[in-house]
């Protein structure tokens, strides 16, 4: 037996294992990206550096056997840093996308490439919950918001960007016509009571979602149909009333309550923040009056934290246009849906930090030459127009301009390490970034995984399975320094790579450059 | 091109179907066909252990190999750090100007030439230097392009016949010619002059002996013949021109008879009218050994690696016996036990000589203690920093003095089987070392039962294939076991577990060569050399900016100033010393400030410099310290091995931010965030290539930081950085139309007889016309 001390605990551990299990299996967690148990360690990643204390040196606990005496230190601000430093090092050569930058660009954040494939597949209700799960007038916005989104989408310089505004349409459209419009279960009752002042976007949203968390909300607003500016700055013939009639129904049916008509001023406000557990300003842009309402000013409007959205550690929170002028819909809508989040820590009693956002790799415009490697998962086509815009997309339309979503999201956005790392370190993609970048390829010749070299960390994982169930090619390193790459030997077809391992390398894989299909 | 694979399979059952006969197979392959072709590749892994895998990514890692056929004739240019300090840069371009090359091609469109940047060709006092196959140019500016292709050309199918070496007939010998056959000799012509006396002798009946030696050191006077009579005092010449070797032999040696006398003056008297070129002074060739400047360059030398230098044939083993050679190597396996002679090397206090100067009597207790059915030992002879080329110099001058020093270790550490890794760029050593490996098996040094002490140790010659990380004792024995030179993690040390898991001695050539003066001396003489911590001496290649350049052993301690102003002479051609680089592309430079520092390991160290393996270039002011940088880290960069990340994009970053700087697009946190960078990178990489790249970079930001201020703000003082700067034709120019008539982009209008001048927006600064220019009117500013 081994003894060794790891943060100042006596550690003993059989001689001849790594350090990185002893430390991990004595409760403390290591990150690591290129090792894996059962092959031969590569010390390449660097992530998962500890300290040695005496001499102060990073040693890769992956590739260490312990030794008698050791005295580690697993974690302090120098290996915080290290660690952090060769993620942001891995992170500038790394040429992917997390999330796609349509969905990154929503200010809904809602998952577009996610309801695109349910849509082209004629999944229709199914789609319509992915929207509703981050924009809570689908319909509504599917004919009013400016999309934002179509601007980010990399198909746009190719033929025209993916429709995804009218396709949000259909998705709420559809639904409207059904029997009874969708809506999540709504959590068991909290008992916690939540006012909300203003009924329009940012309003709407709040309560909806907090109503679905189980709390009881009241809407008020002083006019006596819903809707705020949503009602009264747009026509008829962009957003007929009926469609916003309908959607703000199917909030109600959520459990919402309303009480319109109601005009809120200072003293209705301070009685409300009594008998309520929060309250919520959403009061937008126009002349409320809350400007004398005694309360902290921002430099655009009432003054709240940006994450949580919540005035100091009051019980009031302020979303949308009176917390920043905004004229679109959609930010209001989102902010609401976000602070329904830290709306929810607050009445439960969980320290208030606001919705958590992962870390993004994201990387600029899609080159000529890549566009080809694109439309491997997508379909050729320019971008289809509606007949008429007002009458939107028949269901045939929808199935084939959805299909022409490239797709931009990572597979492995729920288990790639780098992301996962990178959030938890506060890696920064930008801190070493170049002017130059690797062209991003996509070989996809293979029945059941995806290989994209640009997102590869050359951690040889995947060679050295290869290497261990002896493919007959495999996967192998090519070339030297920082342009190796990891390839098929003779430019092979992927297929013929990986005949026997395929799964195996790509479950193993750290990013997701190596996927399964 | 068709290729014959049943001439695969013969390569592959001669050398072997293991799979660490890969690189040797590769190596056979790319010999026959020019290139690996894909098929033959294919048919290697069909007939052997070797996978698919395997080969490429060993045939994709090293330099050497190449996948596309290359033209019919190499054109190498070298690009190490003596040529980039005269222009090597310039000269690439313009060679693939003159040849019309595309951009993006390395052959020329018909095929006839493929131009490449090669690290060092270990010419460095000709610099710069271009290599066209098999004829060495030394001395290329980018004015004489030109004609030394169509000297090439003219040269091309007279066949070179093979050098041998040959004695006099054995009669009565009047005394000896010497001259040295290095690498560095031969570029700059020996060839000739050797043919040229053997001609003279044999044309005059002599009895002359005419013998080849190993490098001398002086390399900045070659071709040096040495004559050295019976009776009488021996007598160097230096730049010997062809021409002259005649007169020379004649003042010292008269030939047999008088017949032959007569008819000789006869011959010349009938010489002499017909060509009176020859009359001028070869006496100002003459060196005497008592000369300032030659005692100065030699005199504070002291050889232990290069003892007999200039004097003792390398491959001539009955000499190396006479002068004492095996008799360290005697002493040790008839009078020492093992446990004794590695006490005799720890006594010595003798420390590595690649460069981390670890204690070497250490190691060799270290791995003389490890338990072992098997050990070996390795000589690490892959030596690539750019500008040094003392090992080369060392296994082709003083082959059997290595093997000595590796036979001995074998013995002290328990070891049978050794191994030569030798850089793929140095042929003419690994042909020695082959050589006198098979002349040290015949005199019974090598084998079973050596000198009939019962100890058994054999040695072979490994060739690298072209890849600086493979000089790391981890990655070299990598890549003798067949694979991608990746380093591996330490511990375990390659004295626990090396080569094939087994316990490994893995040392310097340089240090090997010092071993056998160690043990036929003793350990005090060696200690006694030397200071501090540091004992004994080291190989320097002294280049750059010097007037004497060439390869030294100087004691350690000896003062910067001391080896560049006396040994080597001071600055060359007016200009001021600005700084020395010590250690290549690991290490860092001394300003000259601070050029009373001694040269020994921790001094060095202390003013943030390294010793490394013995690279030392002298920088004056027309060079510019972060091109220096720049030019260090393009080299690690570019032979990084890719395996860790902050080795593999940390250089990178870091080369990116210095190319910014260079070229006129740096920003104020540009620095700020190359010393991040370059923390980090020393921090955090796996292996030492990486861990010392940022080392040059570290010590310019330290002694010149106000020239990297400069270049942000636009300016690159020492007028070196292309983008920065304007080349200009001043007032006294004579109109003589030199400069038009040389500029390759028509920049300069022709006008006789009047002031050119050089526009600057078609200029791409290729620095042939000012050297053109015969009135030095061309500035740079």
């Amino acid at each position: 037996m081994i003894k060794l001390k790891i943060d100042n605990r006596e550690v003993k551990a059989d001689e001849g294992s790594t350090l990185i299990s002893v430390i991990r299996e004595s409760g403390t967690e290591v990150p690591s990206m290129c090792y894996l148990e059962d092959l031969d360690h590569f010390t390449s990643c660097m992530v998962c550096v500890v300290k040695e204390r005496e001499s102060g040196k990073m040693i890769p606990s992956c590739s260490r056997k312990v030794e008698e005496g050791m005295d580690i230190i697993t974690l302090d601000e120098e290996v915080r840093e290290a660690r952090k430093t060769a993620l942001d090092l891995m992170l500038s050569e790394h040429v992917g996308d997390c999330e796609a930058p349509c969905q990154v660009t929503c200010p809904a954040h809602m998952d577009i490439p996610l309801m695109n494939r349910l849509l082209a597949q004629g999944k229709f209700r199914e789609a319509l919950r992915v929207v509703m799960k981050d924009i809570a007038l689908p319909a509504v916005l599917g004919r009013i918001c400016p999309a934002p989104c179509e601007g980010a989408c990399r198909r746009k310089p190719m033929d025209g960007a993916v429709s995804i505004c009218l396709l949000k349409r259909y998705a709420g459209d559809h639904d409207l016509e059904q029997e009874t419009p969708w809506n999540t279960e709504r959590a068991t009752s909290t008992g916690k009571k939540v006012a909300v002042v203003g009924a329009g976007p940012a309003g709407l949203a709040a309560a909806y979602h907090l109503s679905l968390l189980g709390h009881d909300c009241v809407v008020l607003d002083r006019n006596r149909l819903a809707g705020g500016s949503m009602r009264k700055e747009v026509t008829e013939d962009q957003l007929p009333g009926e469609v916003l009639d309908r959607e703000i129904d199917r909030i109600a049916a959520a459990g919402v309550t309303f009480r319109l008509g109601q005009e809120v001023d200072l003293k209705m406000f301070t009685g409300l923040t009594g008998q309520y557990d929060a309250v919520i300003l959403a009061v937008g842009k126009g002349n409320s009056g809350i400007g004398d309402w005694g309360l902290p000013a921002g430099s655009r409007g009432v003054d709240a934290d940006p994450s949580t959205y919540r005035v100091d550690d009051t019980t009031l929170f302020v979303v949308g246009s009176a917390f920043k002028p905004s004229k679109m819909a959609i930010r209001a809508l989102g902010q609401g849906k976000e602070a329904s989040f830290s709306v929810d820590q607050f009445l439960k009693g969980k320290k208030v930090t606001g919705e958590p956002f992962l870390f993004n790799s994201r990387f600029g415009k899609l080159l000529p030459e890549e566009y080809p490697e694109y439309l491997k998962e997508s379909v050729p086509g320019d971008r289809i127009e509606p007949e008429q815009i007002s009458g939107g997309f028949t269901p045939r339309q929808v199935m084939e301009e959805a299909a022409r979503c490239l797709h931009c999201d990572c597979r492995d956005l729920n288990t790639c390490k780098l992301r996962i790392y990178s959030d938890q370190y506060g890696a920064d993609q930008r801190r070493f970034r170049s002017e130059e970048r690797v062209t991003c390829r996509k070989l996809d010749q293979h029945d059941v995984v995806i290989y994209e070299p640009s997102k590869c960390i050359k951690c040889g994982i995947c060679v050295r399975i290869t290497e261990k169930h002896s493919e007959k090619y495999g996967l192998t390193f090519i070339g030297r320094g920082f342009e190796v790459v990891v390839g098929i030997p003779f430019n092979e077809s992927l297929g013929s790579g990986l005949q026997k391992v395929a799964v195996e390398a790509a479950e193993a894989c750290p990013t997701g450059s190596l996927t399964l299909k | 091109m068709e290729i014959d694979l049943r001439e695969v399979e013969g390569i592959v059952n001669e050398l072997g179907r293991e799979t660490e006969a890969v690189i040797p197979i590769l190596q056979a392959i790319q010999g026959k066909y020019n290139y690996l072709p894909e098929e033959a590749l294919r048919r290697v892994c069909e007939i052997s252990e070797i996978t698919p895998g395997q080969i490429v990514g060993v045939a994709s890692f090293y330099s050497q190999f190449r996948f596309r056929p290359a033209g019919q004739h190499m054109i190498k240019v070298c690009v190490g750090t003596a040529c980039h300090v005269k222009g090597a840069v310039q000269v690439y371009d313009a060679i693939r100007r003159e040849l019309e090359m595309e951009s993006t091609e390395d052959t020329t469109p018909s095929g006839k030439y493929t131009v490449e940047k090669v690290n060092c060709l270990g010419c460095c006092t000709l610099a710069p230097v271009v290599q066209i196959d098999r004829v060495t140019y030394g001395h290329v500016s980018t004015a004489q392009v030109r004609s030394i292709l169509k000297d090439f050309e003219s040269q091309a199918g007279a066949g070179k016949s093979k050098s041998k070496f040959r004695y006099a007939d054995g009669s009565e010998v009047k005394g000896e010619i010497r001259i040295g056959l290095g690498s560095c000799c031969v570029a700059s012509g020996s060839d000739e002059i050797r043919d040229a006396v053997k001609d003279t002798i044999e044309r005059k009946s002599l009895n002359v002996k005419l013998k080849h030696v190993g490098c001398v050191g002086m390399c900045h006077q070659v071709p040096l013949v040495e004559v050295v009579p019976v009776n009488g005092e021996s007598s160097l010449y230096s730049k010997v021109n062809a021409a002259d070797v005649e007169q020379i032999v004649e003042q010292h040696f008269q030939p047999e008879g008088f017949l032959k006398r007569v008819s000789n003056r006869l011959l010349k008297v009938a010489d002499t009218f017909r060509d009176d070129s020859r009359w001028e002074g070869i006496d100002r060739y003459s060196l005497d050994v008592r000369e300032k400047h030659v005692s100065s360059f030699l005199g504070k030398q002291v050889p232990v690696a290069t003892e007999f230098r200039g004097i003792i044939n390398p491959i001539d083993v009955e000499e190396y016996k006479e002068r004492h050679g095996f008799l360290g190597l005697k002493k040790a396996l008839t009078r020492l036990s093992p446990e004794q002679v590695v006490q005799h090397i720890i006594d010595s206090g003798i420390r590595g000589r690649g460069g981390a100067g670890f204690p070497t009597g250490q190691k060799w207790k270290l791995v003389a203690s490890a338990e072992s059915d098997q050990k070996y030992v390795i000589c690490n002879g892959d030596e690539g920093d750019p500008g040094a080329f003392m090992d080369r110099m060392l296994l082709e001058s003083y082959p059997y003095r290595i093997l000595e020093g590796m036979i001995a270790a074998g013995y002290a550490v328990g070891a049978s089987r050794g191994i030569l890794y030798i850089r793929a760029e140095y042929p003419l050593a690994v042909t020695r070392v082959s050589e006198a490996i098979d002349i040290c098996r015949e005199e019974g040094f090598l084998g079973k039962n050596i000198l009939g002490t019962g100890f058994d140790f054999d040695l072979r010659v490994y060739q690298g294939a072209g890849a600086f990380v493979c000089g790391e004792e981890t990655a070299l024995m990598e890549s003798i076991e067949g694979k991608r030179g990746f380093p591996r993690i330490r511990p375990p040390f390659p004295a626990v577990k090396g080569l094939w898991g087994k316990p490994t001695l893995i040392n310097n050539t340089e240090t090997f060569a010092q071993i056998a003066y160690i043990l036929k001396n003793s350990p005090e003489q060696f200690s006694r050399i030397g200071k501090g911590a540091s004992r004994g001496t080291k190989v320097f290649a002294l280049a750059g900016k010097v007037a004497r350049g060439g390869l030294i052993e100087v004691p350690m301690g000896m003062t910067i100033r001391e080896v560049v102003e006396e040994v080597g002479g001071g600055v060359a051609g007016g200009r001021s010393f600005k700084a020395v680089q010590i250690g290549g592309p690991s290490g860092g430079c001394v300003p000259s400030w601070k050029a009373d520092t001694p040269i020994d390991f921790e001094s060095l160290n202390e003013v943030g410099a390294m010793m490394g393996s013995g690279g030392l270039v002298v920088l004056d002011d027309t060079d510019c310290m972060v091109d220096i940088a720049r030019y260090f880290l393009t080299f690690t960069q570019n032979e990084a091995c890719g395996k860790c990340s902050f080795g593999r994009i940390g250089t990178k970053r870091m080369l990116e931010i210095l190319e910014k700087i260079t070229s006129g697009r740096g920003e104020e946190t540009d620095l700020e965030n190359l010393e991040k960078l370059a923390e980090w990178t020393r921090k955090g990489s796996l292996c030492g290539l990486c861990r010392t790249a940022p080392n040059p970079i570290l010590s310019t930001l330290m002694y010149f930081r106000e020239e990297y201020e400069a270049h942000i703000r636009g300016e690159c003082p020492a007028g070196r950085c292309k983008e920065l700067i304007k080349y200009e034709i001043t007032d006294d120019c004579i109109g003589c139309t030199l400069c038009a008539q040389e500029c390759p982009v028509e920049a300069i209008e022709f006008k006789p007889h009047e002031k050119h001048e050089v526009k600057q927006d078609l200029c791409i600064q290729c620095d042939g016309c000012r050297q053109v220019c015969p009135e030095d009117a061309v500035i740079i500013r």
